[in-house]
């Protein structure tokens, strides 16, 4: 009798369907299914031998109530992701699907998941993952934002300036940083609305009461809802801004030290555990590579690292860097994907290289993008050609590989919403990997 | 439009052609927003049952997917808005005590509502809201609630008044529906925080100190002390059970401050000093219970618990100097130290039943202690005393642990005295007689104190007294190696029992010697050819006023005792084996005993009812230069044992005293010279005020150094050139290695 009662009934678009309420109920209170069957709702006193209507597709409706009875989903090719998304949505369904989708991000055991071509071809600049599982792309003075079903939502762009650099500051708002349009407050920085594109408002430079163009550079920002940024004015605005991302207030400035540069930087990295801005401009921007950790507490610079007055061959020549601070060090990378490993405790300057990667040399791509660096929770990344090689273990040691040929050499990639994305200097293809849900048994 | 209706419409919705139809038609969004008003309408009319969730649901989809999500949206708001007022209306023309009932009743509704059109317009808050940043449609309801009914005009003033007005009967004694209140409140705190403290707790605070404010005037004026903290911990305790049943939590700091500030901190001092109730009357009347009531309240404010320290101490400190100065009181030693630990068994209960056992307040009561009892310079003399007199026959028949107990405390009483080295010389001179006439009780007792005498104060300060046991044992084991080496030719003369004593280690004792008898003098020899036949190097001289004798006297009528008497009387009874009568002269000259001594103990054998052995004429209490002695034939006893006492002050007497502390004074000076050059070395250079302090501080575990005296002995140092002023700054003195 118990199951019975249990029993729920439903056609949808036609097909009986039944199920159970305790099935349904896996759906939780904030869908379709929690609100229908709630006490408030006075549905016929026997709910087991009424049908309950609903003017649905029958085939998703399948889909998603396998997925509510046993966590998992399985698409039948013939249909459409698209159209299980919209189902899913109207059910209130979704983060059930995107939780199914894909499992938590693991580097040694990434698959792709799809590429999606992009609109122009050619000028990527930057790729950058959401915390939700979506991402940007910019290149040239676009930046195209995709939701984590990899629907584009409407276009940014700032003054339709040059796009330097690009970041999801939360995951409705998308900050691009881009360059200066002579004599005119164009270009600087702006907070974007990442459903709907729209400007809510950009981000001041003033030197000595009077605001300034200026050009943004990296970006980066840190829990207490500051974003910080590289800046290059016309004329002393040069070193990293500090702005309240909720207010869009300038509420720092930290100028950029004689013989040093950060004006330009290509990177900035914020660290939780020293209240350090790790802020590096690198070769070919400039002419030597400089690197640093900031305090913007007392305004100083904590730690630094540059070439200048060494010899560079291209060998030792750092393209990118990034401060992994459970190691207390500074991993670097050459053109040639060799390893450098830095001692963030220690000003000797000395870099330890990790020459194992030479196999990779010769190869070229008729378009060669500079190798980059990612980490993500213990695991090092990083991009060479069209491949991206993952590191672990205390010693770095190599233990995957990524790699998809179409689309060119990799010119940027991002870890984020436990995915990867991977962009292509060619055809502006994008990869997106992701680590399959865990097996069942 | 009634159910069966309703289910007609449902059917024309499920038809294709229709929805298709719908799109095109350019009163689409009108019509299904019509439908979806129409529910809202029913739902807030409680007539949903008619209502078929999927067709709302999927109309209000259909709607935000048309783009329509604005229109959707903004009548949400505005029929929302109409019930709220209507409900606001109905709420308002509730009379009286209805009124908080309608609201909490409407408010139900609402949430209940609220909750069905979120159902329905889920899509809507899901997609739409957040694209277009508008505000979700819970919390849109609990704002148009907060506008149109909480901050309408008359229902917020009326509502705050009849909040008000219920805690206020509830304060005075009525019974309230809490039920009811924990609603009205939770909803004003469902509302945000700003809503609950704005539009409730600071009025409700500002009251709270209005009423507490009065009661406190009206309480003091008619209560005594214990009284008004009863009230004033029942009315906490009210408070604080008040939040926990209808307020937010936090709260109860702030109506607990409010409470604390009107009903003690205002009245603090005027509570403590309350005439025959205060403070001072509970510790003397050992109201424990008024007192940890009384610590517990003020703990809570602050300068509460010291304002209680302060007067503590200083009553303490007030009876305490009483107690030392009164000459009553310091007849007797024992009785003093008897009060000084009475006094402090009662402080010492007072701090762990009423005040938690505060550390602050034990160091208040020992600081007290060690103020009042270093007034009076005797109190080391007296609590040695004491100790002599538990040691002799007070601790007679007590446990061993209840022996500790008093040591115990006979100990913290010692902790308070600056003079230790008072107290040392004391303890030397009483512990000697206890050792010499065998009058100690228990041999573990005088050791434990000596081991707690060492742990408090060191090795140095015991070292003398360990030795007088040392001898003690030592002269045990030399009395039998003497018999055993002599027994046979001593035959039945008397027996001799020496104790030998290392000078230095037992009190000075200056060697005034008397005649002994033929008999016992001579044996007194043997004994010495003896002793320094094992002993090469050494001298003995005889401390004749410290031995004691027992005599085989028979009195006239053939009676026969046994007499217990000190050496000095044996020298004297002695005599009249040769002669019947002797006059004061004679004695003194045959035994050449100073006169002192021989007064006290000719009164202790001619004057002492039931033991005069000795008869003296003329017969007075005193006895004369001229008083003549003869054998008293009558003398009876019950016993045949018969102690015969010395007359001697227990205490010192003027004199006596006088010269302990010339003694005392005496052993001072190479203590301080040491003090002052042990700094010096390794300061080398130091101004006056300076070795001052550091002599003073390093002197304190023994004595209080007087800084007169030090500047004496700092003079001498220089004299004998350890020391020397420097010759540009007369203050700073130079060590001279």
């Amino acid at each position: 009798m118990a199951i019975q009662k249990d029993r729920v009934r439903f056609n949808v678009g036609g097909r009986i369907f039944e199920t159970t309420s305790t099935t349904l109920a896996n759906a939780g209170r904030d869908s379709l299914f929690g609100a229908m069957f709630d006490d408030n709702w006075d549905l016929q006193p026997d709910i087991t031998t009424t049908e309950h209507f609903i003017d649905r597709n029958p085939d998703c409706f399948a889909i998603l109530i396998d997925l509510l009875r046993t966590r998992e989903l399985y698409i039948p090719t013939n249909i459409p992701e698209k159209l299980l998304f919209r189902e899913a949505l109207f059910y209130g369904l979704m983060d059930h699907v995107r939780s199914a989708k894909w499992g938590p991000f693991d580097g040694n055991r990434l698959h792709l998941s799809q590429s999606v071509k992009g609109w122009a071809p050619g000028d990527g600049t930057a790729i950058r993952a959401g915390p939700d599982g979506g991402c940007c792309v910019a290149h040239g003075s676009m930046v195209h934002v995709y939701d984590w079903m990899l629907e584009e939502h409407p276009p940014i762009n700032l003054d339709y300036q040059r796009v330097n650099d690009v970041i999801w500051v939360d995951s409705e708002s998308i900050v691009i940083s881009a360059c200066e349009r002579l004599g005119r407050d164009d270009g600087g920085m702006g907070l974007f609305s990442a459903s709907t594109g729209e400007l809510r408002y950009k981000f001041h430079v003033t030197h000595e009461n009077q605001v300034k163009s200026y050009t943004g550079g990296a970006l980066s920002f840190n829990s207490d809802y500051k974003l910080f940024s590289s800046c290059k004015g016309r004329s002393n605005e040069y070193g990293i801004g500090v702005w309240d991302q909720v207010t869009g207030k300038q509420i720092d400035f930290f100028y950029q030290p004689v013989g040093w540069s950060t004006g330009d930087a290509d990177k900035l990295q914020w660290l939780n555990g020293t209240n350090c801005l790790l802020v590096a401009t690198l070769f070919p921007r400039k002419d030597n590579c400089y690197i640093s950790l900031l305090d913007f507490r007392d305004k100083s610079m904590v730690w630094s690292w540059s070439d200048i007055g060494t010899p560079i061959s291209d060998e030792r020549r750092v393209r990118d860097a990034i401060a992994m601070e459970e190691t207390n060090s500074i991993c670097v990378v050459n053109e040639y994907e060799d390893l450098g490993f830095m001692d963030m405790r220690s000003s000797s300057g000395l870099v330890r290289w990790s020459s194992r990667s030479r196999l990779m040399k010769g190869k070229m791509f008729d378009e060669p993008c500079y190798p980059k660096l990612a980490s993500h929770e213990g695991q090092l990344f990083s991009s060479m050609n069209d491949s991206i090689s993952v590191f672990c273990g205390p010693d770095w040691v190599l233990s995957s590989r990524l790699r998809n040929r179409y689309g060119g050499s990799i010119c940027d990639f991002s870890i984020g919403g436990d995915r990867l994305f991977a962009l292509h200097s060619e055809e502006n293809v994008f990869d997106i990997w992701e680590t399959q849900p865990p097996p069942i048994v | 439009m009634n159910g069966g209706g309703g289910g007609q419409k449902k059917r024309n919705f499920q038809i294709e052609a229709f929805k298709h139809k719908v799109v095109v038609d350019p009163k689409y969004a009108d019509k299904t927003w019509k439908i979806l008003e129409h529910a809202i309408h029913e739902i807030y009319n409680h007539n949903a049952s008619g209502l078929s969730f999927e067709e709302l649901y999927r109309n209000a989809y259909n709607m935000v997917l048309h783009k329509f999500g604005e229109k959707l949206y903004s009548g949400l708001v505005s029929t929302m808005t109409f019930h709220l007022q209507t409900m606001s209306k109905c709420i308002d023309d509730a009379h009286g005590a209805s009124f908080l009932e309608e609201l909490n009743t409407k408010w139900s509704d609402h949430n209940k509502a609220l909750q069905m059109i979120r159902d329905i317009l889920m899509y809507m808050d899901r997609t739409f809201v957040p694209s277009s940043h508008k505000t979700p449609v819970h919390e849109l309801g609990l704002n148009l609630w907060r506008d149109n009914v909480i901050h309408s005009g008359k229902i917020q003033t009326r509502l705050l008044n009849t909040l008000l007005e219920l805690i206020l009967r509830e304060r005075t004694g009525e019974v309230i529906n809490r039920g009811l209140m924990r609603n009205v409140i939770k909803m004003l705190m469902d509302l945000g925080p700003s809503v609950y403290q704005e539009d409730f707790e600071k009025p409700f605070l500002d009251v709270s100190a209005d009423f507490y404010r009065a009661e406190s005037q009206e309480f003091i004026e008619c209560s005594d002390c214990g009284d008004y903290l009863k009230k004033a911990e029942r009315r906490l305790n009210e408070e604080i059970e008040r939040v926990s049943h209808y307020l937010d939590a936090k709260s109860e700091g702030k109506i607990t401050n409010v409470v604390e500030k009107e009903m003690i901190v205002n009245h603090m001092l005027r509570l403590v000093h309350m005439e025959n109730s205060g403070l001072v009357n509970m510790l003397l009347d050992d109201k424990f219970e008024d007192l940890g009531r009384m610590y517990n309240l003020f703990l809570r404010v602050p300068n509460g618990l010291s304002t209680i320290r302060e007067v503590m101490t200083s009553h303490i400190r007030d009876t305490g100097k009483q107690l030392v100065t009164d000459p009553e009181k310091s007849k007797n030693p024992v009785e003093f130290v008897d009060a000084l630990l009475e006094k402090r068994d009662k402080y010492d209960k007072i701090i762990s039943l009423a005040f938690n056992n505060d550390k602050t307040f034990q160091n208040a009561l020992n600081s007290s202690f060690e103020y009042f009892i270093n007034l009076n310079p005797r109190s080391p003399e007296y609590i040695s005393l004491f100790v002599d007199d538990k040691l002799r026959q007070g601790l007679k028949g007590v446990k061993e642990e209840e022996i500790e107990v008093i040591l115990d405390k006979v100990m913290m009483l010692f902790r308070y005295l600056q003079e230790k080295d008072v107290f040392e010389k004391y303890y030397k001179q009483h512990l000697a007689k206890r050792l010499l006439s065998g009058k100690t009780v228990s041999d573990d007792a005088e050791r434990s104190l000596i081991v707690k005498l060492k742990t408090e104060c060191g090795y140095q300060f015991t070292s003398k007294l360990e030795g007088m046991f040392t001898d003690m044992k030592t002269s045990q084991d030399t009395m039998q190696g003497f018999y055993a080496a002599h027994g046979a030719e001593l035959g039945n003369g008397p027996t001799l029992v020496v104790q030998v004593l290392t000078t230095g280690s037992w009190p000075t004792q200056s060697s005034i010697t008397c005649n002994l008898p033929a008999e016992v003098s001579a044996l007194c020899e043997k004994f010495r050819s003896y002793y320094l036949g094992t002993h090469t190097g050494r001298r003995l001289s005889w401390q004749t006023n410290m031995g004691t004798a027992d005599l085989r006297a028979t009195f006239g009528n053939g009676q026969k005792y046994e007499l217990n008497v000190s050496t000095y009387q044996m020298c004297v009874l002695m005599l009249f084996n040769n002669s019947d009568c002797l006059s004061y002269r004679e004695i003194e000259q045959s035994t050449e005993i100073p006169s002192s001594d021989l007064k006290r103990c000719l009164q202790s054998l001619a004057c002492v009812k039931g033991k005069n052995v000795l008869r003296k004429d003329p017969m007075s209490k005193d006895i004369g230069e001229d008083d003549v002695f003869s054998v008293n034939d009558k003398f009876t006893s019950k016993l045949r044992k018969v102690k015969i006492g010395t007359v001697v002050a227990q205490k010192e007497s003027e004199p006596e005293k006088q010269e302990t502390r010339q003694r005392v004074e005496e052993d001072r000076k190479p203590q301080i010279e040491a003090a002052i050059v042990r700094i010096m070395k390794s300061r080398r250079v130091l101004d006056h005020n300076n070795i001052i302090t550091e002599v003073t501080k390093q002197l304190q575990s023994r004595f209080l150094a007087n800084p007169g005296e030090i500047k004496k002995r700092i003079e001498s140092l220089i004299e004998r050139e350890f020391l020397e002023r420097d010759n540009t700054d007369r203050r700073l003195y130079r060590y001279l290695a």
